[in-house]
């Protein structure tokens, strides 16, 4: 059972992608397996023949359990080592290939002498050939701004290298996936229909429809494994935390113009300036277990993830406070994407000190959160709209505008902080949005 | 506009300012009877007098002193080295004087020190050097470096009024090669860099002689667009300008004249490598004189001294890369 990030104890198999007797390559894909938080696949760390399953599918192990044996002096298409011998699963040919995986990150580096004598060569061609790729800085920002996999685009570089202007003819002609679905949206409110009185609808023509009949069930089926866990997390948030929730209006008219000169959506300023802000409310930056408050000096920021219909994930940017707007946009795009290829690892999702969550890309304008436990406060950020509202100039003259508004709302603990510290770090967030640097 | 050469560019920008402006006046060896080494001040002593041409002892040290008493008495002297190569036995007086007396006594130290340099010509080793990054180092001192005839005349003016101590790197192989187009009248070049070809595909950064070596060698290089950026002040150097290059071309090659380490070039690729990390599509290159004194022998001097080929070899390796 591999270690996939520190803080993980055990593990449980969810399918085995090979069985006994299979010839696998190093690093081709053996096993599936799942812990809290993340499903990902164990990779073979040598090739050979599978000889023996140790742990079956829906067991759970700790970290470091042998998985399985792989007989690494078998040769492809030969018939399989242990015919006719059942004790060679501990003769000299065969690695506890699996154990290998105990040290996090070096899968495919064996442990053993015998296991190193058998296997090096064939492995050491496999991992070159399977991760030779390097890409160059500009290249690997712009495959991460428009989420293209640089697996295709054909380089014209040296040795085949993928460089800037390839990637530019692969945007030019069209490649690279549909763009994300934005962060936020620019306003729910739709122009109306251009009249048509000629067709005049009954205003409430539901009425006339017949009763719906009672609903069939289209399928039935327990959660899934995430859906439990997001379930039980949610349910004990609400059960230990005294949850509130509070509210500040922001005009983020500013921030519009300084995201589009930066070609970032609203997110990563939001996130900058909510850093800041908790530099500034440290009782915000905290962790609550039992009585115990625990306050923290840098700002490690939970990012939620939808992960569509299957949940949601929130990893957590370390450090947060060390990243400029550019930097924590990268960080969110790369974590997102990885996010949904399945692809964190434990410890990219616990250890946050506050969360942000972001759902106002599908149009809603007020939520109350959850808090992510054991923080205290969660922000949550909505939809920005174009709204008609009163400015005051220096004079004192009011005059209606059309700006771009948003609500901030936090759920937050009770029992750590009270609602004025709530609405003043609510407030200094929202000034701070509101005088935020266009240029 | 009337045509003129690198050299007569650098009488025209000082004959401007002393006939304007009484309190400018010229110091160093040979300058006055004789009209200077190369001929920069022919003809000065004549149109303005021993008292404002003054012809000095072979004593670089002294040269720089004055010139500073004079500037903290009010006066706008212009020192010249007979060559950059000598500056050495004015360092005291330039680096510890000169750069740090605004810091300590709060006083204006007006001088511009020009420094004809640069090889090419078979000086050999103590003719033909490129100190700049010596005084780069310095604070207190402003580094320029023309390439061309107009930029000459426009960046001498704005030295010889900038308060500050400047030192001019004026290149000797351009003094006669080197001709164009220079505005009549006084005029100020600001101390920031300038594009001297557009491009996209790579840029090529250089300064006073290299940068006509960078545009010969990439005039024409496989159709590729190879923009080429003057950086013509080192201190102040324009950071704006080189981020910008970088961040559109995504590759870099840097040319210095000057020995290679801790050269202008070295400075310029620390901060594209900090702050255009995320533009490039290569690693960042030089071309630069190995750390060696420059050789008499001619053969030597052109396998020392960057040339065009050795550009134009860098330009293409890292076009391909």
């Amino acid at each position: 059972m591999p270690q996939m990030g520190v803080s993980v104890a055990e593990g449980t198999v969810v399918e085995w992608k090979k069985q006994v007797g299979d010839w696998v390559e190093a690093d081709e894909v053996i096993a599936s397996i799942s812990t809290d938080k993340i499903d990902t696949d164990v990779e073979a760390p040598a090739a050979g023949r599978l000889e023996e399953i140790l742990v079956q599918v829906g067991e759970t192990v700790e970290v470091g359990t042998v998985l399985a044996h792989i007989a690494t002096d078998a040769k492809p298409g030969e018939a399989h080592s242990s015919e006719g011998d059942s004790s060679s699963s501990s003769s000299e040919g065969t690695s506890e290939a699996a154990a290998a995986l105990e040290s996090a990150g070096e899968a495919g580096e064996l442990q053993g002498d015998t296991a190193a004598d058998h296997g090096s060569s064939v492995q050491e061609g496999a991992g070159r050939r399977s991760g030779g790729k390097r890409y160059s800085p500009v290249v690997m920002r712009m495959a991460a701004e428009h989420d293209i996999d640089l697996s295709r685009i054909e380089g014209s570089g040296r040795g085949g290298r993928v460089r800037k202007q390839d990637v530019l003819a692969y945007l030019e002609n069209g490649g690279g996936a549909a763009s994300d679905a934005p962060m936020h949206i620019e306003s729910p409110y739709k122009p109306d229909e251009p009249a048509a009185p000629k067709k005049r609808k009954p205003r409430f023509d539901r009425a006339d429809e017949p009763a719906a009949p009672a609903p069939a069930p289209a399928g039935s089926a327990p959660l899934s494994r995430m859906r439990q866990s997001i379930g039980r997390a949610m349910v004990e948030s609400l059960r230990t935390a005294a949850t509130c929730t509070t509210i500040v209006e922001a005009d983020m008219s500013r921030v519009d113009v300084a995201r589009r000169a930066l070609g970032v959506t609203y997110l990563p300023i939001i996130a900058r300036a909510t850093i800041e802000t908790l530099r500034e409310f440290a009782a915000l930056n905290a962790t609550l277990e039992g009585e115990n408050l625990t306050t923290y000096d840098g700002v490690h920021l939970g990012i939620a993830v939808s992960l569509g219909e299957g949940g949601l994930i929130v990893p957590v940017i370390r450090d947060s406070h060390e990243l400029s707007v550019e930097g924590l946009a990268a960080r969110i795009k790369d974590l997102a994407v990885r996010a949904r290829k399945n692809e964190l690892t434990p410890d990219e999702v616990r250890g946050g000190s506050f969360t942000i969550t972001n759902p106002g890309g599908y149009g809603s304008i007020i939520a109350t959160p959850v808090i992510n436990q054991p923080q205290v406060a969660i922000l949550d950020t909505e939809a920005v709209v174009k709204r008609p509202v009163v400015i005051t100039d220096e004079l004192g003259n009011d005059s209606i505008a059309i700006r771009h508004m948003t609500y901030l709302c936090m759920s937050w603990d009770h029992r750590a902080l009270d609602g004025a510290l709530a609405a003043r770090f609510l407030r200094a967030l929202a000034d701070r949005l509101e005088a935020w640097p266009v240029s | 506009m009337p045509t003129m050469t690198y050299l007569q560019a650098i009488s025209d920008a000082m004959r401007e300012e002393m006939r304007a402006d009484e309190r400018v006046f010229v110091m160093g060896e040979d300058i006055g009877v004789f009209g200077g080494a190369f001929k920069v001040t022919d003809g000065f002593i004549e149109e303005f007098g021993e008292a404002r041409v003054m012809d000095t002892p072979l004593a670089e040290s002294g040269i720089v002193g004055t010139a500073i008493g004079a500037a903290v008495e009010g006066l706008r002297p212009i020192a010249e080295m007979q060559f950059s190569d000598f500056i050495s036995c004015g360092f005291d007086q330039l680096v510890n004087v000169a750069g740090k007396m605004y810091y300590r006594q709060g006083l204006s130290v007006n001088i511009t020190v020009r420094l004809p340099s640069g090889g090419g010509f078979s000086g050999g080793p103590f003719h033909s050097q490129n100190p700049e990054a010596w005084f780069m180092h310095s604070p207190g001192l402003k580094v320029v470096a023309p390439s061309t005839a107009e930029d000459a005349k426009g960046l001498l003016i704005k030295a010889i009024r900038d308060p500050n101590p400047v030192v001019y790197m004026e290149h000797k192989h351009l003094y006669r090669r080197v001709k164009g187009d220079v505005p009549e009248g006084s005029y100020e070049t600001d101390f920031s860099a300038r594009v001297a070809r557009e491009g996209t595909d790579l840029v090529v950064i250089a300064y006073g002689a290299m940068v006509h070596t960078a545009l010969e060698a990439t005039a024409d290089i496989d159709g590729a667009s190879v923009e080429v950026l003057d950086l013509r002040s080192l201190v102040p150097l324009d950071v704006d300008a080189i981020l910008a290059s970088a961040r559109k071309c995504s590759k870099v090659v840097i040319v210095d004249e000057a020995n290679q380490m801790c050269a202008a070039g070295a400075q310029v690729a620390a901060v594209i490598a900090e702050h255009a990390w995320e533009d490039l599509d290569g690693p960042v290159v030089r071309v630069a004189t190995p750390d060696v004194p420059i050789p008499f022998s001619p053969t030597l001097e052109q396998a020392v001294l960057p040339q065009v080929d050795d550009v134009r070899e860098a330009v293409r390796e890292l076009l391909e890369y």
